[in-house]
């Protein structure tokens, strides 16, 4: 998703600066389907009532993601272009489609096909070539792809070694292939740049201009491979970068869509939430959420306050000049819809859900989202008027259906569903919109259809997935440090729809650290009575302490209390907390939304 | 010269194929695809008239010929046009000799509708009256809803042709606007066209259709609403008093009609209709204020709406505020009253005598003084009893007797069972609660009761008495036989009509929505389009009947519902209203629970529900920990592993780990919390003692289980000072089992570590094994690999001696050849010189013989010196052709030594 846009090519030309972003998906490549082996498709479609109904059209959506018969998977994509300029290692990001199609299997239940593709990467797979790659796309398809690849393999029914989940073949490429793109990472600022060779590092002569969100795009992948792997040189450089986009932002609050990494002087100053940012808001959100950290939380929740300040208006979100915060194109990008998702991972579903209904209007009228949509005009953008099955949107429908189970979101999937097969469906695959005003279809089926459209869609529909999980149901792993509790839900999709098991983070490292203190503390709640003298005495001592806010007996206590006192007692409201739903969220369905509390 | 062509050809057809896949292979990259031709979208057997290509003149063309047409818009990629699709055909089908329905593509790039109309949504149905058009049906796509709207737009007005069609017409809730016109003067009286196409126009204004027009042509109907003159046109309103039209102040044009019955209508109740877009539709009505929302399933093609009727009556009593104006229910009593007394109402329509009539429409009611235990205070405990009769039985449309009189005794045998709970309400509030009859399943009486003051009792039986209504006091059988004190017995009041009691004490709803601080506004659903609100507020999924009743109040964040075990009757709406109304209203706020939830697969955290809270934290004997959480927050569902851990820890004797999801399910504010996650620690005996788990603190399983042993362990340090009883060493012990039993499972779990270790190490040293095993092996390999390096060495060494040896040989070979060459050249030499000899002496021969010429005698000798000189030479000759043989025969024999 939040690909850092279509990027340069969907940039408005001529609007000074450099609009070089290598973050763009321009590396397509062709991905074999799951092959025929059926489906497993869960029994039953609770997919509640939907009033103005799923009648007609026999079958229900999700019937029709099956993929195409065996016959003819491998006709399915060749059609895809050249690659203009491959900035992927061809033959590497021809395995991480691959594998990514696998995941696609393990979602969508077809587990033979997993573990075949997991097969084929372990043979041979060979970092050590000659490409220049995008540090980001190299980064949220390959090293994404093979770590949640790697944390699904034991669901799948592969095989794993005995250190799983801390160790692994998948995760011995992912850290491979991650730390090819450490050179990168050595700039002045932290920041990196947008292309790597992954045998000679950075090239001389390489253009320092990258856009925000191939800066900061790194932290969900990287931090989950310090977690696993136990180095922690690659939280480090997401980190740094973080920080330094942050200490970069205007006056106002607001991040640019370029940046200049060495002298970190802001290239292309529009400011919004779509192509070229989008994925770093996105990974400061999931971040926080991955690994309980409020540093990420509260940098999210400055730049939200600046965005809502700045780029909204009436539920709209339009680009503005990062330093006046003047309106500089009163439009919307098929990219900022996964905004109404990434809101209500925080609990801000009235928002999310006004803002998804705007977007639903511009679906409902082309039958799909143009890449630039002019708000006031309320027509599409010349030469920005196709629509390559993006996923934004769906994305934030099944997000939202999680928190409010409003059938409308279904109706959108139903939407989604017949305008794709109705106007994209050709022979061999699904065809990219190349104009949404007549339906003219391009010679293209972008990867991003099956690894991440489909997928969302079925998710959609399937509100029982173990994509879903609640907490119902859970894996316990033996470690020789104790037990790991394992899929509990809560997974976090990283941008190119690679979930990832936050417990298998903690599993990995937290756990092993806090195993003694366990220990310590389980053998007291035995010694309770019998000592009751003495654990009185520490209890009270301990209470005390808690009386006496921030001493330092309960800065010890907590090791993410201790690195900052004096902004603990100023905060209020906990940064890792959603606010509980208003009243009125009972009501806000089928299209009704509320005004905030007045 | 054919090779040559055949070349040439060859060469052109390369060239041909080459440029060819250019070609192709340049355009590969912009080659699009137009999009698919369209298709029939209905069925060729539908009604409906399918232009499928967009023809939008054609269907101008067409649609001169039908007074009703329905135009529907739509695009055959959109999901709703797809799902409304079906209901259209339905309405065609059922209407198909009436009106024209053309579906028109409205998408299709080359049709003529896409370049001429814009439509932001699909499906767009537009209706033309004739002429007149297009009017937009906005409502909710259903056939029955469609098929309202068509009828509408194909009969805009209503025509009176009757008495009782006027009374009819204004009894409905929903505003009328009535014209009258005498079409005895012309064909069409001046005016008519234009009411007429107000009626449509409003249709156009109000996709709902909530005003209704009619057409009077009957004078003497017309005079009954005070109608004189043709051409005037007059609004209804049941609560204010109905107006004319003002045809001196504003034009008489269709839009100006409409606009005045639109700004002048009254709406008492409104139906609610989101139409699934974006709206603000419902926080613009809860923000007004406290709202009443009623669920009834709805079919608008149906002819009568008992329910909605008696809701009507409901809403106008309620917000009939001024008295005398209360001529509201005449309609309906013109109904039940011989013709006569119409005239007379309606020619008073403003007058106290409805009141009289109103009879019917109130169940039969007492009021029961209940005895008092001071008979010296000044107030007594009043109680309005009222027999409803709901299903079935309706009340009896005659009438003199309303109240059956057994009835009465029945209700209040069984109110006098229950009397003792009542005296518990002395208070100034009025407290209403229904109880089911003993006798009859079917009915059931209501209750409300206050104090009031004796003085005020008085007052209102005397007025009473000079209202005529007969005040019969009873004296209850069997309840009163028991009791001694006479002075305490109940005084039963039985009258016709309660209205001007409940005017006086404030119990009635009439008007009550000017005498509240809590107004209601009204409202009305379809259950068969918005149950799922009635279910988000907690109607049950099982209710089939799909009716429902709930007040929302948006101000104070709560909400109450009616008992969906009551069937929906005017009386327990009234109940619930008067309950909403008053001061310290009885109503509890409802918490909407989770009914559906599966417990967890592993039974390791205790799902908590509204219902069963209580239940879990508070019933149970033992320590709570109580997570809030929601599965969209992403901060609680990263969490799960670390509770699951937790609760997989705590040993389950002495510890619940439970969790709610709080969005699904309601609890008492005093149990609220405004962020998620959050945890409370609910200690055993101790449970209102909650305690939250500080925020500052990070949610980690350390933290945690310290958090619980600080706070499980007060109890226990508070029973440290007092003397150990008996009670001690056996809740020690009993604490050391569990202790024990968790070092068991501990050494359990250590032993499985254990074994998974030796396994392990069972795995490494077979794998151990087997690596020495390939090494011995690898090291065989080498020993026999470096033997037959030395064996190949040694070779090598022969084949060198060997090829010295050879070498050596050849260079003697050489060296012989060398001899051979030199003695051949001496024997060249040789032969030269033996030329020379001989050529020298062929010399001396020829002087020789020049001398012989000169001296013949000499002959002799020189004949005899040559002789041996041939020979000589001869000789020479023969042993160099040996030679040569020889060598010769040496070069044949070194090539053969080579080849060999």
């Amino acid at each position: 998703m939040r690909h850092p846009a279509s990027r340069k090519r969907a940039w408005p030309r001529g609007r000074g600066g450099s609009r070089k972003c290598r973050c763009g998906r321009d590396g397509r490549l062709p991905l074999p389907r799951p092959r025929h082996a059926p489906l497993l498709l869960p029994a039953g479609l609770p997919v509640g009532p939907a009033p103005a109904g799923r009648r007609g059209g026999g079958g229900g959506p999700r019937d029709r993601l099956r993929p195409l018969p065996g016959a003819r998977a491998r006709h399915v994509l060749p059609r895809v272009r050249e690659l203009p300029a491959p900035r992927l290692p061809a033959g590497r990001a021809a395995a991480a489609h691959v594998r990514r199609a696998g995941h696609l299997g393990q979602i969508l239940g077809n587990v033979s096909e997993f573990q075949r593709v997991v097969n084929v990467l372990q043979e041979g797979v060979d970092f050590n070539i000659d490409v220049n790659a995008s540090v980001f796309e190299t980064n949220i398809r390959v090293v994404g792809g093979l770590l949640s690849a790697h944390l699904l393999s034991k669901k799948a029914g592969v095989e794993v070694e005995a250190g799983w989940p801390c160790s692994g073949p998948l995760l011995r490429m992912a850290e491979e292939a991650a730390r090819k793109l450490l050179p990168a990472f050595q700039t002045p600022t932290g920041m990196p740049y947008g292309t790597v060779n992954l045998l000679h590092g950075v090239n001389p002569g390489e253009t320092p201009v990258t856009c925000t969100a191939g800066i900061g795009t790194f932290i969900v992948e990287f931090a989950t491979l310090s977690h696993l792997t136990g180095d922690p040189v690659f939280e480090n450089v997401a980190r740094k970068a973080l920080k330094a986009l942050w200490k970069n932002r205007s006056d106002i609050g607001l991040v640019g869509n370029h940046i200049d990494v060495v002298t970190a002087k802001w290239v292309a100053q529009d400011a919004g939430i779509g192509a070229g940012v989008d994925s770093y808001f996105e990974y400061l959100v999931k971040g926080a959420v991955l690994l309980h950290d409020e540093e990420l939380m509260s940098m999210f929740l400055d730049y939200n306050k600046a965005i809502s300040n700045y780029t909204k208006f009436e539920d709209w979100y339009l680009w503005v000049q990062m330093y006046k915060g003047t309106v500089s194109m009163p439009v919307f990008q098929s990219l900022e819809a996964y905004w109404p998702g990434l809101q209500s991972l925080i609990g801000d579903i009235n928002n999310a859900m006004r803002t998804f209904l705007n977007y639903y209007t511009v679906w409902k009228q082309f039958g799909g989202l143009p890449e630039f949509y002019n708000i006031p005009q309320g027509y599409t953008v010349e030469k920005r008027e196709g629509y390559p099955l993006r996923p934004e949107l769906i994305e934030s429908a099944m997000y939202l259906y999680r928190a409010t189970r409003d059938p409308t979101l279904l109706e959108l999937g139903r939407d989604a569903v017949e305008s794709i097969e109705k106007t994209s469906k050709v022979d061999c695959g699904f065809a990219t919109i190349k104009d949404l005003r007549d339906h003219r279809l391009d010679n293209r089926m972008e990867s991003f259809f099956l690894a991440e459209t489909v997928k969302y869609l079925y998710l959609l529909f399937d509100p029982d997935n173990f994509i879903h999980n609640n907490g119902s149901s859970f894996d316990v792993v033996p470690m020789p440090y104790g037990e790991c509790i394992l899929g509990a839900g809560g997974y976090v999709f990283n941008t190119e729809a690679h979930p990832i098991d936050p417990a298998a983070l903690h599993c990995c490292r937290k756990q092993k650290e806090e195993q003694w203190e366990v220990q310590d503390l389980m053998r007291e709640f035995h010694f309770l009575k019998r000592k009751r003298k003495s654990t009185f005495t520490r209890t009270a001592a301990h209470s005390r302490g808690g009386s006496q806010a921030g001493s330092a007996d309960t800065t010890t206590e907590s090791s993410g209390k201790g690195r900052n006192p004096e902004k603990i007692t100023k905060r209020r409201v906990p940064l890792l907390s959603c606010p509980t739903q208003p009243f009125t969220s009972r009501l806000a369905v089928l299209g009704q939304v509320f005004l905030d509390n007045t | 010269r054919r090779r040559e062509l055949l070349c040439g050809a060859a060469v052109v057809l390369v060239c041909a194929l080459l440029v060819t896949l250019k070609v192709t292979c340049s355009r590969a990259k912009d080659v699009t695809m137009a999009a698919k031709a369209p298709v029939n979208f209905f069925s060729s057997r539908s009604p409906v008239f399918d232009l499928f290509r967009g023809q939008l003149d054609y269907a101008d063309h067409i649609r001169q010929d039908s007074e009703v047409v329905l135009y529907f818009f739509y695009a055959p990629w959109c999901g709703q046009s797809i799902a409304a699709r079906e209901e259209i055909e339905q309405v065609s089908r059922r209407l198909a000799d009436q009106v024209l329905f053309v579906a028109i593509n409205c998408w299709w790039n080359q049709g003529k509708c896409r370049k001429q109309k814009h439509f932001f949504y699909f499906p767009v149905i537009y209706l033309y009256h004739r002429s007149f058009g297009p009017i937009e049906y906005k409502g909710p796509m259903s056939a029955v809803y469609i098929e309202k709207f068509v009828r509408r737009v194909m009969t805009p007005l209503h025509y009176i042709s009757s008495r009782s069609k006027l009374l009819d017409f204004l009894s409905d809730y929903e505003p009328g606007v009535l014209g009258y016109f005498e079409f005895n003067a012309s064909p069409q009286p001046p005016g008519y066209m234009t009411f007429f196409t107000s009626a449509l126009y409003s249709l156009k204004k109000d996709y709902l259709g909530t005003i209704r027009f009619g057409v009077i042509t009957d004078k003497q109907i017309a005079k009954e609403i005070s109608l004189t003159r043709s051409g005037s046109v007059y609004l209804h309103r049941h609560v204010n008093t109905s107006l004319i039209y003002p045809s001196e102040v504003m034009n008489y044009t269709a839009e100006n009609i409409c606009k005045w019955a639109l700004e002048n209508r009254e709406t008492l109740i409104r139906w609610l209709r989101p139409h699934g877009g974006k709206s603000l539709l419902l926080n613009n009505e809860l923000k007004k204020g406290p709202a009443f929302f009623l669920f009834i399933p709805f079919n608008p093609l149906a002819e009568s709406h008992p329910l909605l009727d008696e809701i009507t009556k409901v809403a106008l009593e309620y917000n009939n505020c001024n008295k005398s104006q209360a001529a509201e229910p005449v309609p309906q009593h013109l109904r039940d009253l011989n013709p006569p007394a119409i005239e007379s109402i309606v020619a008073h329509a403003h007058t106290q005598l409805a009141d009289a009539y109103s009879i019917t429409k109130y169940p039969c009611c007492n009021t029961v003084l209940l005895p008092q235990w001071h008979s010296i205070s000044r107030t007594h405990n009043v109680c309005e009893l009222c027999v409803n009769q709901t299903l079935g039985v309706k009340p009896s449309k005659v009438n003199v007797p309303q109240c059956n009189f057994l009835e009465i005794e029945a209700a209040l045998d069984s109110f006098y069972l229950k009397e003792r709970t009542f005296f518990q309400f002395v208070s100034n509030t009025i407290e209403c609660s229904n109880f089911l009859s003993f006798y009859s399943p079917f009915s059931y009486y209501s209750a409300c009761c206050r104090k009031v003051n004796r003085g005020l009792i008085n007052l209102i039986s005397s007025e009473k008495t000079i209202l005529q209504t007969p005040n019969v006091a009873f004296s209850s059988h069997g309840k009163e036989d028991k009791d001694d004190t006479q002075h305490s017995i109940p005084h039963i009041e039985e009258r016709n009509c309660f209205t001007p009691d409940l005017h006086v004490n404030g119990t009635n709803i009439t008007g009550l929505s000017c005498r509240t601080n809590k107004t209601l506004n009204l409202y009305l659903l379809d259950s068969n389009l918005f149950w799922m609100y009635a279910e988000r507020l907690g109607a049950s999924r099982s209710n089939h009947l799909k009716e429902f009743a709930t007040i929302v109040d948006l101000k104070e964040e709560t909400h109450y519902i009616l008992d969906q075990n009551q069937t929906l009757t005017k009386s327990t709406i009234e109940n619930f209203i008067q309950n909403f109304s008053i001061l310290y209203s009885p109503l509890k706020r409802h918490l909407v629970g989770d009914s559906s939830v599966h417990f967890h697969a592993q039974h390791v955290i205790t799902e908590v529900t509204t219902n069963t809270f209580h239940d879990v934290v508070f019933l149970n004997e033992k320590d709570v920990l109580l997570l809030y959480y929601a599965q969209w927050c992403g901060f609680c569902a990263s969490l799960n592993h670390i509770f699951i851990q937790l609760a997989r820890l705590l040993p389950p004797n002495n510890f619940t780990v439970a969790r709610i999801d709080v969005t699904r399910n309601d609890l008492p504010w005093e149990f609220m919390t405004d962020r998620l996650p959050t945890i409370l620690f609910f200690p055993y005996k101790r449970k209102d003692k909650s305690v939250k788990f500080p925020e500052d603190f990070s949610v980690t399983l350390p933290n945690l289980l310290k958090f619980i042993l600080h706070y499980s362990r007060l109890p226990s340090a508070a029973l440290d000072s007092e003397p150990c009883t008996k009670e001690c060493p056996q809740r020690e012990r009993k604490l050391q089992e569990e202790h024990i039993s968790h070092l068991k499972s501990e050494i359990q779990k250590l032993r499985s570590e254990v074994s998974a270790l030796h396994q392990a190490q069972d795995q490494l040293k077979a794998q151990l094994s087997e690596a020495r095993r390939e090494e011995h092996k690898l090291q065989q390999q080498k020993l026999t690999l470096e033997k037959q390096h030395s064996i190949l060495q040694l070779h090598s060494e022969q084949l060198q001696a060997l090829y010295e040896q050879k070498n050596r040989e050849l260079e003697e070979m050489a060296e012989k050849l060398q001899e051979l060459a030199d003695a051949s050249e001496n024997l060249l030499t040789e032969n030269a010189l033996l030329k020379v000899l001989v050529a020298s002496i062929k010399g001396k021969l020829e002087n020789k013989d020049e001398t012989k010429k000169s001296i013949q005698s000499d002959e002799i000798l020189p004949n005899h010196n040559t002789g041996p000189v041939l020979t000589a030479i001869d000789g020479l000759h023969e042993r160099e052709r040996l030679d040569i043989s020889n060598i010769d025969s040496t070069v044949t024999e070194h090539k053969e030594n080579r080849t060999e």
